[in-house]
């Protein structure tokens, strides 16, 4: 007999247990409540972003992901740099004095440098007190991408060019670690003739040196000094010349920069294209910049929070999710009432990218069957493709050239490269698969990405190929395995894209150059005498129209050979509060916090208008 | 006692060695060659075979003095995790995680066992009736749910469209304010389970012959319930709640994921998707530790409450 | 004539008191329609049938419509039926736990059995390397092996992205079910049906899996069906951190969908498929529970 079964209830005190429950449960429970955070100082200016991934580092010879770029553009300054305003893109002079003199036969050239540019302060420098830019610093800092031990992912910039730099790679190879490396060594093309004058000496002409090499981030000057103080660590301590300055940087979550006090101050542009003035982009024309006090940048991986925080205020621009995209505008392309309510802007602009599904042609499939390259172009609906997976914002890629080059041919859509037909396809895969000679065996594609949206990118592949009844099977990899199955040649198909980093359309065609194959940016593994002979040609000629000539003509080569299945450009819809001025959007330009301004007042009220 | 002590401390030693065997062989021998990556895009043969040399990864695996296996050792003694991919000390990854895992696992850890120990006496108290009947099935509901949907639901009800918490982790926040959703839910989520185990511990206790004669002999149900039954149910409870506290550093993969928190837990998934194999060895070996220290504690716990199991 | 009482095994007693049990009888007939629901998605697949689960591809509706008469669980993104994808889901996630047991048991029961009865030398090494195991925390592990089987070959197979994951659950999961295996074999041991085998020179191998194992065997039997509900949630979480099947409806995938669908009000995806996981879960549950009580021989009548 079990007495323990029918004891009354009420014989049981409360359990002290549970009080302290109960406790518990309340205090979280409290915690929770209540409104956003705290507000900061009124009369503070401070930005504020989102990173979507964490950045990887701040040294500027060891970047290459868009994010760390976007942040270490405000410390640090190269040479050259792109006008915020004007368009067509002009690059002008930022530490240089001017733009470089070039010698004749374009093999010399010849950069003065600004004076009184100082290195912010920091306690590397001797009594902390940052010392002045010179010309050596720039030999420093290009000598130390030449450095093998520092594994930098730049040097394929400088491959081959400089006179007496591949030399000096070769010397830092005997060396056994980074630190041991003597930088005292010259290097015949790369020297100071005095300590405001850099001349850079090159094996053959190289018409980007400026765009592409001089303003890109990784040619910022850096001191010595700071290599010597922070050794490894001086991805955390950023030592640079511009208008910011790390103040905090949690990793993976939050990085806080604050105004250089010792700066040496600029003014914000005059001059632009023609409607900024309208636009209101000239109001601070003429003042000193940087206006914000501090730039801070808030990691988050998800688009939904990153929403909210933007429509509570704490966030100043921000893409439109896709999933929000209803809540924001409305079927005829305009902003919805909310929107309006709330004064939020919306900036479109197109990017210069292409995206593509490559075809390896060293495939023995793929490699040597057009008709089958082509089916695929053909069975595949951009348009559908725009519509399902970005609100129908982007653009269809008819050729691989984004509008937005100078080169761009505005007949390339009647060529008909990118049309969409399914009967033309099936057509095409009988033919194809009397080249192949038996039927057509499982297509793979190689998919970087497990998340949901690849998975459903991968699904629509599928989807669209089997309709035209080509059995294909995506397989989802992450970046780092994505990216080995491609540079060792194993991959029959993948998704990829790219974004020019200069108004130079080289960049997207020395993607098909066949010197540049796996591991080289050159993933096609293409290989066409014709267009070898066009681009080595392009290759030293300065920009004109004769190049632009060329450029479409390569183009054409290509396309005809089919060794992708371009399918858009993207076109970046960006919203932004009204407070949040001198927001004009620019392709290539990283470093333009220094020209935000916060309309304070405009803000407050707006933290007013949502507090319900 | 002391022998048994001393027995115990020896036996971890192999088990640590067998866990540094197996990060070995995982992410060094299978891993797979990670020099390629490391180089970049556009960089050459050569570049590759220098980045490996930089590494140390062209030494033998294992039959030399200086072979790869032997420095995997000697390194991991020492605590010596080296760099991660992105050049940050494995250690300090490690050790700003720390915190911002145990804010989170601490509260769900002591929430769960107060609550479900608590509860469990209680609920063995009232066997047999309705209130029994319907905290089984409350707990085997909960249980049948996938973790996966109670962090969606919690998260879109109660954050995204009541606006009761904060829906991600945000540094100008507190850190209760950040944490207190996934507590919440790692509460819920972890109760089914851990009460259910509990019940039955109580339960088989309450069927002992002893507990009849306290009955019998007219005790209290309180003093039956809080002298008698507990401490002897102490022992497996007490396994179950101490061999928990390694896996509290560990974060909880999910919770800190979804509603971004920057632990341990959130690492490790970071390291997983980029392949980071010196910071998931790392954590690996940790954790492994960890265990294995708390394993000695249970079993010097053991010997406290019940000096029978000396004489194994 | 005295009617001696027939002598029953311990299964055939267990399963007599279990059927009276109504409620172990109804998760037994969910379970096996789960089971039936996969094995005829196979058969299906094998035979080429074009119904149903099997037609999960097909545009059923516009893009994420609610439910309504057509779609009773609505559509997904390209206007698949949210249903035939649910459905097709059991295939998965039945084919994942039923791999993974097969290879945990497969692993950890001879494993146990020899550890158990041999003890010795041979033992301390299993029972080391299920420690070492069981140090590491369970994802952890699972991830790791995950992450390295894939992309490999064994026996001059590849190893598909899918396969990898049964692998790595089974490869993770032995340790339990030898744990268990192990502890009954020493208690059975020393008993005297053993003893008597011995004496009349039984091989070892006829011992352990004649004698030993059909009488431990029921702990299998319970920790398969607690086991298997495990294993269906392990899918989830793993198609969360991107390893599972990836061209195929499964409902960790749909799950994992939902993360973004939420936010533009499209619930049913989740609901769904956390409803067919919910059942089985339960179904499992309750199930493994009745079945202790019912085998567990210190109940047992007469």
């Amino acid at each position: 007999m079990n007495y323990g079964n029918r004891l009354p209830w009420h014989g049981l005190r409360p359990c002290r247990g549970w009080l302290v429950v109960a406790a518990i449960v309340a205090a979280i429970g409290l915690c929770g409540c209540g409104g956003p955070g705290p507000d900061e100082e009124p009369n503070e200016m401070a930005l504020h972003h989102v990173l979507h991934t964490r950045i990887k580092g701040l040294d500027p010879g060891d970047m290459r992901d868009v994010y760390s770029i976007m942040v270490g553009s405000q410390i640090f300054e190269t040479l050259y740099d792109y006008h915020f305003l004007k368009r067509p893109y002009e690059l002008i002079p930022l530490l240089a004095e001017d733009m470089p003199e070039v010698s004749p036969d374009g093999l010399v050239y010849t950069i003065k440098i600004k004076r009184g540019v100082y290195f912010q302060d920091d306690v590397c420098f001797p009594g902390g007190k940052g010392r002045e830019l010179k010309a050596q610093d720039f030999v420093f800092s290009i000598k130390r991408i030449a450095n093998i031990k520092y594994l930098s992912p730049n040097w394929a910039l400088f491959d081959d060019r400089i006179v007496g730099l591949d030399e000096f790679r070769e010397y830092t190879k005997s060396c056994k670690s980074e630190a041991q490396v003597d930088y005292r060594r010259t290097v015949e093309g790369l020297t100071a003739s005095d300590d405001y004058t850099l001349v850079i000496k090159l094996k053959k002409p190289w018409p980007q040196l400026t765009s592409a090499a001089l303003a890109d981030i990784s040619t910022a000057p850096v001191a010595k000094e700071a290599v010597d103080y922070y050794g490894k660590d001086i991805i955390s301590h950023p030592v640079g010349t511009g208008p910011y300055k790390l103040n905090v940087w949690r990793r993976g979550s939050y990085i806080e920069l604050v105004r250089n006090p010792t700066f040496r101050g600029e003014l914000y542009p005059s001059e632009g294209e023609n409607g900024d003035a309208e636009a209101g982009y000239l109001d601070d024309a003429g003042k000193p910049i940087p206006f914000a006090d501090k730039v801070v940048w808030t990691v988050i991986e998800e688009y939904q929070p990153t929403w909210l925080l933007f429509l509570q205020g704490k966030v100043d621009a921000t893409v439109i999710p896709k999933d929000n995209y209803g809540e924001v505008m409305t079927e005829r392309g305009q902003l919805t009432a909310k929107m309006k309510q709330l004064n939020i802007q919306l900036k479109t602009f197109p990017d210069p990218s292409t995206f593509w599904l490559g075809f390896n042609m060293a495939d023995s499939v793929l490699g040597n069957n057009k008709p089958l390259r082509l089916a695929i172009n053909r069975a595949i609906d951009r348009q559908k493709f725009i519509e399902l997976f970005f609100n129908g914002r982007h653009l269809v890629a008819d050729g691989f050239i984004p509008p937005m080059m100078g080169c761009y041919d505005p007949q390339i859509k009647q060529k008909g490269y990118a049309r969409y037909d399914p009967q033309e396809a099936r057509k095409l895969l009988k033919e194809a698969e009397a080249v192949y000679g038996a039927k057509l065996p499982t297509l793979k594609i190689a998919m970087p990405g497990t998340d949901t949206w690849s998975r459903q990118f991968g699904q629509f592949l599928e989807r669209s190929l089997n309709a035209v009844e080509l059995e294909v099977e995506v397989q989802y990899m992450d970046l780092p395995t994505y990216e080995e199955k491609v540079n060792t040649k194993s991959a029959q198909m993948f998704a990829s894209g790219t974004t020019a980093g200069t108004p130079d359309a080289q960049d997207f065609l020395s993607m098909f150059y066949s010197k540049n194959a796996s591991p080289g940016p050159n993933k096609f593994d293409y290989s066409n005498p014709e267009f070898d002979r066009l681009y080595e040609k392009a290759e030293v000629m300065r920009d004109c129209p004769e190049r632009d000539e060329l450029y479409r003509r390569m183009e054409i080569v290509v396309l005809e050979d089919c060794p992708a299945a371009f399918l858009n450009h993207r076109v970046a819809y960006v919203l932004h509060h009204d407070w949040y001025k001198n927001y004009k959007p620019h392709a290539f330009a990283y470093g333009l916090s220094k020209y935000r301004r916060i309309d304070l007042a405009k803000r407050a009220a707006y933290k007013e208008l949502v507090r319900r | 006692m002391t022998a048994y002590i001393i027995r115990r401390l020896l036996y971890t030693i192999p088990i640590v060695l067998g866990v540094l065997l197996l990060t070995f062989v995982l992410f060094t021998v299978a891993g797979g060659d990670i020099s390629l990556e490391i180089a970049g895009k556009g960089a050459t043969q050569q570049t590759i075979d220098e980045i490996r040399q930089g590494y140390g990864l062209n030494k033998p695996l294992f039959f030399s003095w200086d072979s790869q296996f032997v420095n995997h050792f000697k390194n991991a003694l020492t605590f010596d995790f080296g760099r991660a991919r992105d050049r940050e000390p494995v250690i300090d990854k490690i050790k700003r995680g720390v915190g911002a895992s145990l804010s989170l696992t601490v509260p769900i850890f002591l929430g769960v066992v107060i609550i479900s120990v608590g509860l469990s006496l209680i609920v063995a108290f009232v066997r047999g009736t309705v209130w029994d009947v319907l905290a089984v099935v409350i707990c085997v509901a909960g249980m049948s749910v996938p973790y996966l949907s109670f962090i969606l639901f919690g998260q879109y009800f109660l954050a995204y469209k009541w606006g009761l918490f904060p829906v991600f982790f945000s540094p100008d926040l507190s850190m209760a304010r950040n944490v207190a959703l996934p507590v919440l839910i790692g509460i819920a989520a972890g109760l089914g389970g851990n009460l259910r185990f509990y019940r039955t511990v109580m339960l088989d206790e309450i069927r002992s012959d002893y507990v009849r004669t306290a009955f019998a002999k007219g005790l209290t149900t309180q003093r039956v319930l809080f002298k008698h039954v507990l401490k002897n149910a102490m022992i497996p409870i007490i396994t179950r709640v101490v061999l928990a506290i390694p896996f509290l550093f560990l974060g909880s993969l999910l919770l800190e994921r979804f509603f971004g928190i920057p632990g341990l837990g959130y690492l490790m998934v970071e390291a997983i998707g980029a392949r980071d194999y010196f910071v998931i060895g790392a954590m690996t070996y940790v954790s492994a530790i960890l265990f294995v220290v708390f394993n000695l504690i249970t079993d010097i716990c053991y010997v406290l409450i019940d000096p029978r199991v000396c004489l194994e | 004539m005295i009617e001696l009482p027939k002598g029953r095994s311990l299964l055939k007693d267990g399963l007599r008191r279990l059927l009276k049990r109504k409620l172990a009888t109804v998760c037994l007939v969910v379970i096996a329609a789960y089971f039936l629901l996969a094995g005829f998605i196979y058969l299906a697949e094998f035979f080429d049938w074009q119904i149903g689960p099997t037609l999960w591809q097909e545009q059923a509706g516009e893009s994420y419509a609610p439910p309504s008469s057509e779609n009773i669980f609505g559509t997904d993104i390209f206007g698949q039926s949210v249903l035939r994808k649910t459905l097709y889901g059991a295939k998965i996630s039945i084919t994942v736990a039923l791999c993974a047991s097969l290879v945990s048991i497969a692993i950890g029961v001879p494993l146990g059995a020899i550890g158990g009865y041999f003890r010795g030398f041979v033992d301390e090494i299993i029972v080391w390397i299920y420690s070492t195991l069981s140090s590491v925390s369970y994802i952890l592990l699972i991830l790791a092996f995950a992450v390295v089987l894939r992309e490999r070959s064994i026996l001059g197979h590849k190893l598909t992205g899918i396969t990898a994951v049964y692998l790595a659950i089974g490869l993770t999961s032995w340790v339990g079910i030898c744990r268990l295996i192990r502890g009954e074999v020493i208690k059975h041991k020393d008993r005297d049906y053993v003893l008597a085998a011995v004496s009349y020179g039984c091989s070892r191998r006829r011992i352990i899996f004649r004698h030993l194992l059909p009488n431990v065997f029921h702990i299998v039997i319970i920790d398969f069906s607690l086991r298997f509900v495990a294993f269906i949630h392990a899918e989830v979480i793993l198609s969360f951190l991107g390893l599972g099947e990836a061209n195929r409806p499964s409902w960790g995938a749909m799950i994992n969908d939902a993360r973004m669908e939420l936010s533009r009000g499209v619930w049913w995806q989740m609901a769904a498929a956390t409803a067919a996981i919910f059942i089985i879960s339960l179904a499992l549950n309750i199930f493994g529970d009745a079945l202790r009580d019912s085998l567990d021989p210190k109940l047992r009548v007469l």
